[in-house]
């Protein structure tokens, strides 16, 4: 049978994806939640870890429901010369093949880009590694902190005189896989204008860094090497985040002289006359921070961040995992939604950050079980009758 | 060859995240045509500047996220310039905004040129209360739950932190924002027909934790006010080092053989079980570690003990700093950052993108415009 047909703008693409973890993942989930068939290739001789995270069940495991909602499931033993051929037809039928798995492994599978290109002459391939899939470095592995680290993003996060700590322990894959749907995406324009297809090599360092371009070109024009400097900006004071009561922070960024005269007004705070430009108060900006503290420390976050938004002064409270949680204007606008699910009928997600209008991309589906999509991927996609599907799956190639 | 010849994007965009979006898709090769209000974009008003001289031409922000674009002055509120404009719009295949009051409304925009794509980022995205599409970058990443938890194991009294530079926020919303643009462009090619694109910039920053948070929305994790609500646990952090700082990440019985390897089998290490960050990663005890770990970072050098943990199975890497970046072997290899030469910043060298197109790579051909460069000829 057919998949109904969803919409999108990238209805009509397939991509079929040797993803594990999360930055793959996410670039397949973008792709998907944008309109494209995402086929996941699985095999319970080599299941992505995700399955089993967080419990026994592999088609209930919570990090892996959290992530790839409308991609399709099939399973194929790749170790078995008879599965690898079976792949190699599935390469044929899509657009887009993309993996993030361990450097050398598609290679070894046959499955490098020469062959894919062999197979399928315009696919679009691409390959996401920590620091690209060749050169001095490629050997080297690492995880999403480490990317962070080497991409020179982390030396740029820290309290002001400390060791520089970075992003949270989770910040990177999602972002490289998001750059690698990105990639995958202009790819397949330059398809569409010549009928070429090409190979993408993502490095999820590079990645990384490329999310501080403009402070590494104001090294290089400047020669001052930037450095973690807490909530500090150039252009703007007071800017960070506040103590307000019951342990909430709130953000305040203040760029010109009528902001920080509301602010005062609304703080009570004293406006001294040396603080009336902005480089009076950078020269100052550790003891107005502790003023404006002192002043925060017994209001209610998001109640000063409402007065303070009503006057033109950008604040917001810093959200934690509890308030993002419940947060009615995420569920009001899609950034939540229900999608379904196999146990318990329907699950929350995080809902993609954009609408379309026409035409967006349903996302209904919950993440896949494994195997989920056999019937459709070996019957519909490759032809093959029913009898011989279940000659695979005794036979143990697809498993 | 780039991906994207023959596309012909407006940008309207006036903050990071829009710009950002417009440097993304330029530099894949598309015709991206800056409008700027007389005065120009206030992104060129934003340093660091040549020499500490503030000046349109000497941003060195602007000319970062401006490469391979021209620059179109016209005054909106000059009915001749706003006719120009109109007319750049119905050849245009996409419009970039930013803007949380545009010049042109969805409605009018798919009304009038029924093609265009039209993509407009703003900090909450369409039908947010307008008090908070003032929110500036700071406030998208407060907002968005990134700051609260950053760095990892921040104590409960010290501030959330706004990320790596200015704009961290506005670089993920660009992402998006021209995967998109680029997405929906695709359609048009198929359909002819255009569509509108809502980001919010908020909900990227909530998207890029789906596998925490959703399993916090699903009831399978407690959501909390812990500033660690995010966090892994486990010995993973930074460390000051001879010339710098390393970065450590260790999950696994062989990663800390490896380490014990590395370090020399110090005499502390037998205070700790074999299997201790499997089964036994206490808090008292990644405490100790790191006592104990900090004196012998201290000496090392991060290069030279990134090397040799990695042959030792050890995911121990530098903390790289900008100075680090251009004369790592890797990115030479893949020749990541790339020489230009602007009028008035002269040469300098530009980080380029991650990934690496084999057919249409990524090519930085133009410096960042002069303010209205191309006036006469894209108008």
């Amino acid at each position: 049978m057919p998949l109904p047909p969803r919409g999108g703008p990238l209805a009509g693409i397939r991509v079929l994806a040797f993803t594990k973890v999360w930055a793959g993942p996410y670039a397949g989930k973008y792709l998907a939640h944008l309109g494209a068939e995402v086929i996941k290739v699985e095999s319970m001789t080599n299941l992505d870890e995700m399955r089993a995270y967080g419990g026994v069940d592999i088609n209930a495991a919570p990090y892996f429901l959290s992530i790839n909602q409308e991609v399709l499931s099939v399973q194929v033993n790749m170790k078995t010369p008879e599965g690898l051929e079976l792949v190699k037809k599935m390469v044929a039928t899509s657009d887009v093949v993309i993996d993030n798995i361990r450097q050398g492994a598609m290679e070894r599978s046959g499955l490098d880009y020469d062959s894919l290109k062999a197979i399928k002459p315009d696919i679009i391939q691409l390959s996401l590694k920590m620091w690209g899939t060749e050169g001095p470095l490629a050997y080297q592995t690492g995880y999403a902190p480490c990317f962070a680290a080497l991409a020179g993003l982390n030396y740029l996060v820290g309290h002001e005189g400390e060791v520089p700590r970075g992003m949270n322990i989770r910040y990177g894959d999602s972002t490289a896989g998001a750059y690698a749907a990105l990639a995958i995406v202009a790819a397949l324009h330059h398809r569409e204008s010549t009928g070429e297809g090409q190979f993408i090599d993502l490095s999820a360092v590079e990645a990384m860094t490329s999310l501080i371009g403009d402070s590494l070109l104001a090294w290089s024009v400047t020669g001052e090497v930037p450095q973690a400097d807490g909530n500090y900006h150039a252009e703007m004071c007071p800017h960070g985040a506040y103590p307000c009561a019951d342990g909430e922070w709130l953000s305040i960024a203040v760029d010109l002289e009528d902001e920080w005269a509301v602010l005062c007004g609304e703080l009570g705070l004293e406006t001294a006359p040396g603080h009336a430009t902005l480089a009076g108060r950078q020269a100052d900006r550790h003891a107005i921070d502790a003023a404006i503290a002192a002043r925060t420390a017994t209001r209610d976050a998001s109640q000063l961040g409402e007065a303070l938004r009503a006057a033109s002064v950008p604040a917001f409270r810093s959200q934690s995992s509890i308030d993002l949680c419940s947060d009615d204007l995420m569920w009001s606008r899609g950034g939540y939604r229900m999608v379904t699910d196999h146990r318990t009928g329907s699950r929350p997600i995080i809902g993609p950050p954009w609408r379309m209008t026409p035409d967006e991309a349903q996302i209904e589906r919950g993440a896949p079980l494994l195997g989920e999509h056999n019937d459709y991927v070996y019957g519909e996609l490759l032809g093959l009758p029913p009898g011989d599907i279940a000659d695979l799956k005794t036979r143990k190639v697809i498993d | 060859m780039s991906a994207l010849k023959g596309l012909v994007i407006i940008e309207l965009a006036e903050r990071v995240c829009g710009e950002y979006c417009g440097k993304l898709i330029a530099d894949f090769g598309a015709e991206v045509i800056k409008v700027e209000r007389p005065g120009g974009s206030p992104t060129r008003r934003m340093g660091p500047f040549k020499d500490g001289q503030p000046g349109p031409e000497r941003s060195a922000l602007f000319a970062y996220l401006n490469t391979n674009k021209k620059s179109v002055v016209l005054d909106p509120a000059d009915s001749g310039d706003r006719a120009k404009l109109e007319a750049l719009l119905a050849r245009a295949d996409a419009l970039v905004d930013d803007h949380a009051n545009p010049l042109f409304s969805p409605e009018d925009l798919s009304t009038r040129f029924p093609r265009l794509v039209h993509c407009l980022i703003t900090p909450f995205g369409q039908g947010a209360p307008a008090d908070y599409q003032q929110a500036r970058s700071l406030n998208v990443i407060n907002a968005g739950g990134w700051a609260y938890h950053s760095p990892s194991e921040t104590p409960a009294d010290k501030p959330p932190l706004k990320g790596a530079g200015r704009f961290l926020a506005d670089y993920e919303a660009g992402i998006d924002a021209a995967l998109c643009v680029l997405s929906s462009l695709l359609r048009q090619r198929r359909s002819g027909s255009g569509q509108f694109i809502d980001i919010s910039e908020v909900e990227v920053q909530v998207n890029r934790v789906d596998t925490v948070l959703d399993r916090m929305l699903a009831g399978e994790q407690e959501p909390s006010k812990a500033r660690t609500a995010y966090d892994m646990g486990g010995p993973a952090t930074s460390f000051a080092c001879a010339d710098g700082y390393l970065y450590i990440f260790m999950t696994t019985k062989a990663h800390w053989k490896g380490l014990i390897a590395l370090m020399g089998a110090p005499e502390w290490v037998q205070d700790f079980p074999e299997d201790w960050l499997e089964f036994h990663c206490t808090a008292d005890r990644v405490a100790l570690f790191r006592q104990h770990f900090a004196l012998w970072a201290k000496d090392q050098h991060k290069h030279v003990v990134s090397v040799e943990g990695q042959k030792l199975g050890v995911t121990i890497v530098p903390v790289n700093s900008a100075a680090d970046l251009p004369g790592n072997e890797q990115f030479q290899h893949r020749g990541f950052f790339q020489s230009l030469t602007h009028p008035v910043l002269g040469e300098a060298l530009y980080p380029t993108a991650g990934y690496k197109l084999s057919a249409t790579p990524v090519q930085l051909h133009s410096a960042a415009p002069a303010l209205g460069q191309h006036n006469g000829e894209a108008v």
